[in-house]
């Protein structure tokens, strides 16, 4: 079983410089929860921003809404193919200490999102060989200073 | 519909005010995102023309400028107070 066998489709992205608000809204209108962050034109994967980014980075702290993306960001540069095996992938995502990545096809365009409650649930004895992950959406978030 | 897998982003950001609202947008995509969703008006001239414009854009077929202006003129239209450092 392979990535693509439990990924969701999703080829939507938003740029650093969409604000906060405008991934909330793009996040309601897709009913997604996740988008993959792309640096626009050169279409290079630089991170992920969850709703929870949004709540616990940017409502919580009582920041404006109009933040850009690159200030609460999850960077990381790490992705999956969709050929990729899924007990591969648990484990890097169990090395990185990351529960999302971005899944790319052939000509490295972002064809989705996998997550590892998608693995677990496809293959739940993948867990069993693999050290618990933290309970968060996405690693520690990074911070990368506006521009 | 809106095409969500696609956008355009414009080169000065637009807030609008209005009452408690306050929508900062600068793309293509989440003007008609706001739009459709976020707009106190239901129906009118302005916002039919922008909404026809975003979707041009999105499409490729006019330069986001113009989904910028219509957005705009739709924000004078439901009495918006528009900031923005190179629209009207």
């Amino acid at each position: 079983m392979n990535v693509r066998d439990v990924m969701s489709a999703q080829v939507f992205t938003v740029s650093p410089r969409d604000t906060a608000q405008s991934v909330a809204r793009l996040m309601a209108e897709a009913g997604v929860g996740a988008l993959p962050v792309e640096a626009p034109g050169a279409g290079v994967v630089l991170g992920i921003v969850t709703d929870r980014d949004i709540v616990s980075s940017i409502t919580a702290e009582g920041l404006a809404s109009t933040m850009t993306v690159a200030e609460f960001m999850t960077v990381s540069a790490e992705t999956c193919t969709e050929d990729e095996d899924l007990a591969d992938v648990a484990r890097r995502m169990s090395a990185l200490d990351m529960r999302r990545l971005v899944v790319l096809d052939g000509n490295r365009k972002v064809i989705g999102l996998v997550t590892f409650s998608d693995i677990l649930r496809a293959k739940p004895e993948i867990g069993e060989q693999l050290p618990p992950l933290f309970h968060k959406t996405g690693g520690r978030n990074t911070r990368i200073p506006p521009s | 519909m809106i095409n969500l897998a696609l956008d355009r982003l414009w080169e000065e950001a637009v807030v609008l005010e209005r009452g408690r609202q306050v929508l900062r947008v600068q793309s293509t995509r989440d003007a008609a995102i706001c739009l459709k969703n976020h707009w106190p008006l239901e129906e009118g001239p302005a916002k039919l023309k922008a909404v026809s414009a975003c979707e041009s854009v999105i499409d490729g077929t006019a330069s986001p400028d113009t989904a910028r202006a219509a957005f705009i003129e739709a924000a004078k239209e439901a009495d918006f107070q528009i900031n923005s450092w190179t629209g009207d």
